[in-house]
């Protein structure tokens, strides 16, 4: 056949087919939407995020510390080419001084900021529009402070207002109309301000222990390209490399921490739409399985006619892509519409500019994914084209010869093979794929085996004294060529997928909502001088604080590990991230304690055990990050003073209860003389917490409040709101599964209608034979049902567990009521579809026939 | 004598039937000659059908050769038996067996696209025209009534100019006015291709329009008559 009359043929035989391609498209391109969705919802973040780097940084690299900058920090970037300049960042309380004290009842008088000191030129990159409309070095003299609008509308301060800040008077002298270098939606502890960095200079809160980043920023010349940018970067982080407490941000990284939680996010939302593509496949099986059975008569005529087998296979396949592409082609349109309702919905959580819903990768994976889904759940069905035997053109009964056990096997491997690399592109991690991969199909060899199972019991119930509608029923299910075990397997997959989606994305919603622990602080103190603590928790006690709690926080850094320099060991892991390196060099925060908090564990090594050596005990995770274990000694500078330290317990660490927590805890009377801080917690009385922040900020101005009730609120309206995302992802497969559930009896169903109508020329009334099929199908349910159930709780239990993370509780009820949905929807449907044959005269159908 | 166009040399079918082997056909040995006409007659149940299946390829002996043109097609793969059929067989049955999703034209059309021949629209209409359906080339098999459905399946067989047609109870489905206007069109046809002809009826009425009647019982041949 030449491609031209291929062609022809694939367009002439397609008339046939058309009006399948509403199901078709429905079972894939709802899949496909999903999986074009989420793809592109990932990607135009990511692009989102990444095209917003540069103003985001404010410049085209940066390097910070926590620490007044090395000399070598500062003569490696002195000898950068280009513009630059300094700021300093740290979250303070602003106060507004005017009324004689604090009452209850008045508005609050102070305010949690984030407090950004800057000089001229400022910004390097991005804009920043400030009210009145001039340059931000005009608007600050050391004693001018220009404030987000929020700051004045919440302090009741206008332009031309005194306000204090680290106890030095400042006169707001504009507002911030927008500033480029914060991401909407992003976490912030309070609204912005900027001083000068005079202006800091005058206030007492770059003093010791304060939380100061500071920052040189840098603009490489005019028409440094992007490698030769690259090239500047690297060259100035390996001179950078092990110079403690230092670290280089640069635009062309794009927010990596940022992407990564993308990434983590699209991963699990990705294998729910994975799901509901592979419930679209059961789908597309039934539908191809169906159509080919109606055109058996139409294959022999054409292998009559000298069509060869490989020719009438090609012919179906390349139809069977070809519907594949236009239900993904209309999933992937849906899928556009999907990324540009959500930018729209949620545009107060993206970054500014909002979300291109023209994602071509996202596109490309979305119909990549769906033509090979179609073609890898029609094959086993295509498979019997090549077996349409040509006598049939004189025998009607004449089915396709069954294939040989090799090419069954060849056809299952190769679907396991195509689900796996599905589960590997849409999660990313072989592990999650594989794992996904084996439960399905142990899933399947469950369905199988529970199907012959049935038939094998079917096949043993002595019928003879059974109704009639039972008796029919059960021989309908266990007669040659019923199809019963591929119903159920279909059936029961459908209920599998669409069942673990429930259930995961249940557990995965009820995670991110999770209440948060009763008795958790809902303020933390930061920066409290040790002799002003005991003035500070007066205050705290005298307005009904409860649960307060205050520990020496001491700063220092490591040095070494097990001797070894910790600038030498950041450069022998010079592969691994940059985060787990600056675990080594960055500014380390140390307590002291008896006593263990209850949220921690020894899990190696005993606390405060070995006499001989000044002891410290470290969080497990952190100390993998550093590599160190039990007996591992530790080399600390204490603001200048050196200090061994042995690792005699490893702990884990409970973050959910949001207590204070470290990752390195020093045993008793080793840091009590050393220059340190005190961190408070405390749970404060909703009603009070303004008063308090209000009173701290004239008693105590260097202290800063952190009302965590508000952030946690905060994080939890945007757990809210992702987990609402995930039960919509999820609801739209378990709908689209419903249909498909439906869809797959429904194929199976066309055959027995014109039994249905035998059995009316034979004399069985109406509500007889529709009472025999309603059992057949309703039998096939329950069983499908039950083990589908059965597998879709173990999938879920494992993915929930095993790759993110999550307990998993299943529910009785529904576990319960999945099998007898299952089986009633089964009837119904069942029954939906033989409607028309139940109420024509039997006649037509056979005539039909 | 004619050179054979067509030969079965002890062919026999025999098919599993509910735990026993049922024979259909019993050691048939027949030969058709290039040009031939011949009918092939017994009660239902004789093998007929069968016979015919195995001349054409679409089934296998259990035993025996099939020589079609002195190949042995018996031993060919199902590709091959089907590129065979595309060059040498055309089929009339008694169900018409026209493509559904194909217009009048289109069935006619599609075993000369299969050969590549040239010309074949021309040839499509003038066998349209040839039957008296010149007009409703455009109409699908559904729109057709049973003669003409059969008709359209006549200008399909003789399209390719094939060597050997094979018709199944041609007039089987049709009222005898119409099955008398259907076998005039065959003969018509064939004697103006010269194309051999087997047809299996049980009509001793059609069968004699046949230059030879094979008479088969119990998947035997019971009487081979060549007309005088």
């Amino acid at each position: 056949m030449n491609g031209g009359l291929f062609f022809r043929q694939l367009v002439r035989e397609s008339r046939g087919s058309r009006g399948r391609l509403a199901f078709f498209a429905a079972c894939l391109g709802t899949g496909v939407a999903a999986v074009v969705a989420v793809a592109g919802l990932s990607g135009a973040l990511e692009e989102s995020v990444r095209s917003q780097a540069r103003p985001l940084l404010g410049a085209d690299l940066a390097v910070e510390s926590f620490q007044p900058f090395p000399a070598a920090a500062e003569s490696a970037v002195a000898a950068l080419p280009g513009t630059r300049t300094r700021s300093e960042e740290l979250v303070t309380v602003l106060y507004e001084p005017g009324a004689a004290a604090a009452v209850e009842g008045a508005p609050p008088r102070s305010l949690l900021v984030e407090l950004k000191a800057v000089e001229a030129p400022y910004p390097l990159a991005g804009e920043l529009r400030l009210e009145p409309d001039r340059p931000l070095a005009d608007l600050l003299p050391p004693d001018g402070l220009v404030a987000h609008p929020d700051v004045l509308r919440r302090l009741g301060v206008a332009v031309g207002g005194d306000v204090s800040l680290g106890g030095a008077p400042f006169r707001v002298t504009g507002t911030i109309a927008s500033e480029a270098d914060r991401l909407a939606g992003s976490f912030r502890l309070g609204p912005r301000v900027f001083v000068s960095r005079a202006g800091l200079a005058r206030t007492s809160l770059a003093g010791f222990g304060s939380r100061v980043t500071r920052r040189i920023l840098v603009n490489l010349p005019e028409g440094t390209d992007v490698p030769a940018a690259r090239r500047r970067v690297s060259a100035l982080r390996e001179q950078l490399d092990g110079v403690p407490g230092v670290r280089v941000e640069s635009w062309l990284d794009g927010q990596p921490e940022l992407r990564q939680a993308i990434r983590r996010t699209s991963r699990f939302l990705g294998l729910v739409a994975l799901a509901s593509l592979l419930v679209g496949g059961v789908g597309v099986a039934q539908t191809v399985r169906a159509w080919i059975a109606s055109r058996l008569d139409a294959l022999a005529i054409l292998r009559c006619l000298g069509v060869t087998s490989r020719e009438t296979v090609l012919l179906y396949g390349v139809q069977t892509a070809g519907l594949g592409l236009v239900g993904s082609l209309l999933g992937a349109v849906a899928g556009i519409g999907l990324v540009a309702a959500v930018g729209h919905t949620y545009s107060d959580l993206l970054p500014p500019g909002g979300l291109d819903p023209w994602q071509p990768a996202a596109l490309l994976r979305g119909l990549g994914l769906g033509v090979g889904v179609s073609v890898l759940f029609g094959l086993p069905a295509l498979l019997a084209v090549r077996r349409v035997p040509p006598v049939r053109v004189f025998r009607h009964d004449a089915e396709p010869l069954p294939a040989s056990r090799g090419l069954r096997l060849a056809a299952a491997a190769l679907l396991l093979a195509g689900v796996g690399l599905t589960a590997w592109v849409q999660s990313g991690l072989p592990r999650v794929a594989v794992s996904f991969t084996l439960g399905l199909a142990a899933s399947a060899l469950l369905l199988f085996l529970a199907a012959h199972a049935l038939l094998r019991l079917v096949a043993r119930v002595p019928r003879e004294r059974l109704p009639f509608a039972l008796k029919s029923g059960l021989s309908a299910l266990s007669r040659p060529g019923a199809g019963t075990v591929g119903s159920i397997l279909a059936l029961g997959l459908g209920t599998l997928v669409v069942l673990q989606i429930a259930l995961v994305q249940r557990d995965f919603s009820r995670q991110l909502t999770a209440d948060l622990p009763r008795n958790a602080p809902t303020a933390f103190l930061l920066d409290v001088q040790p002799d002003q603590w005991p003035g500070v928790a007066a205050l705290l006690s005298a307005n009904g604080a409860t649960r307060t709690l205050s520990v020496p926080v001491v700063t220092a850094r490591l040095t070494a590990v097990d001797g070894t320099p910790t600038a030498e060991l950041a450069k022998r892991r010079a592969g691994d991230s940059r985060r787990e390196r600056w675990a080594l060099t960055r500014e380390q925060r140390l307590t002291y304690m008896t006593e263990l908090p209850e949220d921690n564990r020894v899990v190696a090594g005993a606390l405060w055990s070995d006499p001989s050596a000044a002891e410290v005990s470290l969080e497990e995770e952190f100390a993998g990050r550093i590599g160190a274990k039990v007996g591992t000694w530790l080399d600390f500078d204490v603001q200048g003073v050196p200090l061994r330290l042995k690792v005699t317990s490893l702990r884990s660490v409970d973050w959910r209860t949001f207590g204070i927590n470290f990752f390195l805890v020093v045993e008793p009377g080793v840091l009590e003389k050393a220059p340190q801080l005190r961190l408070a917690a405390a749970r404060l009385p909703s009603a009070h917490e303004g008063r308090i922040q209000d009173l701290l900020a004239r008693e105590f101005p260097n202290v800063v409040l952190i009302r965590t009730r508000e952030v946690l609120e905060r994080v939890a309206a945007i757990a809210t709101r992702l987990g609402k995302a995930v039960r919509v992802l999820g609801a739209f497969s378990v709908l689209a599964g419903l249909v498909i559930l439906a869809g797959s009896i429904s194929a199976a169903s066309a055959r027995r209608a014109r039994e249905a109508a035998l059995l009316k020329v034979l004399g069985v009334t109406r509500g007889g034979v529709a009472t025999a099929l309603a059992v057949e199908y309703a039998l096939v349910g329950l069983v499908a049902g039950l083990v589908g159930t059965l597998g879709a709780t173990l999938l879920a239990g494992s993915v929930l567990t095993a790759a993110f993370e999550v307990s998993f509780r299943p529910s009785p009820l529904l576990l319960a009521a999945t099998p007898l949905a299952v089986a009633l929807l089964a009837a119904a449907a069942g029954l939906a579809v033989s409607l028309r044959a139940l109420q024509v005269r039997p006649l037509e159908v056979l005539r039909g026939e | 004598m004619r050179t054979p166009l067509l030969e079965l040399r002890g062919v026999s079918k025999e098919l599993p039937s509910g735990g026993r082997t049922l024979r259909i056909l019993d050691a048939i040995d027949l030969s058709i000659a290039a040009g031939e006409f011949a009918a092939i007659l017994g009660p239902s149940g004789s093998g007929k059908s069968t016979l015919l299946g195995l001349m054409a390829g679409l089934d296998r002996p259990t035993r025996g050769e099939v020589l079609l043109e002195g190949e042995a097609i018996h031993r060919m793969t199902e590709d091959e038996l089907a590129l065979l059929r595309r060059r040498k067989v055309g089929f009339v049955f008694q169900s018409y067996q026209l493509l559904s999703n194909l217009t009048a034209r289109e069935n006619v059309l599609l075993p000369l696209e299969l050969t590549g021949q040239a010309g074949a629209g021309a040839r499509a209409t003038e066998l349209l025209a040839a039957v008296g359906l010149g007009e409703r080339g455009h109409h699908y098999p559904s729109q057709l009534s049973g003669g003409e459905q059969q008709r359209v399946a006549l200008a399909r067989a003789f399209g390719t100019r094939p060597p050997l047609l094979l018709a199944d109870e041609p007039t089987g489905n049709l009222d005898s006015a119409t099955g008398a206007s259907i076998l005039d069109a065959l003969v018509r046809l064939r004697s103006e291709s010269g194309t051999t002809l087997v047809l299996v009826t049980h009509d001793p009425a059609v069968a004699a329009l046949a230059d030879r009647r094979v008479h088969l019982r119990d998947g035997r041949i019971e009487r081979d008559e060549t007309a005088s």
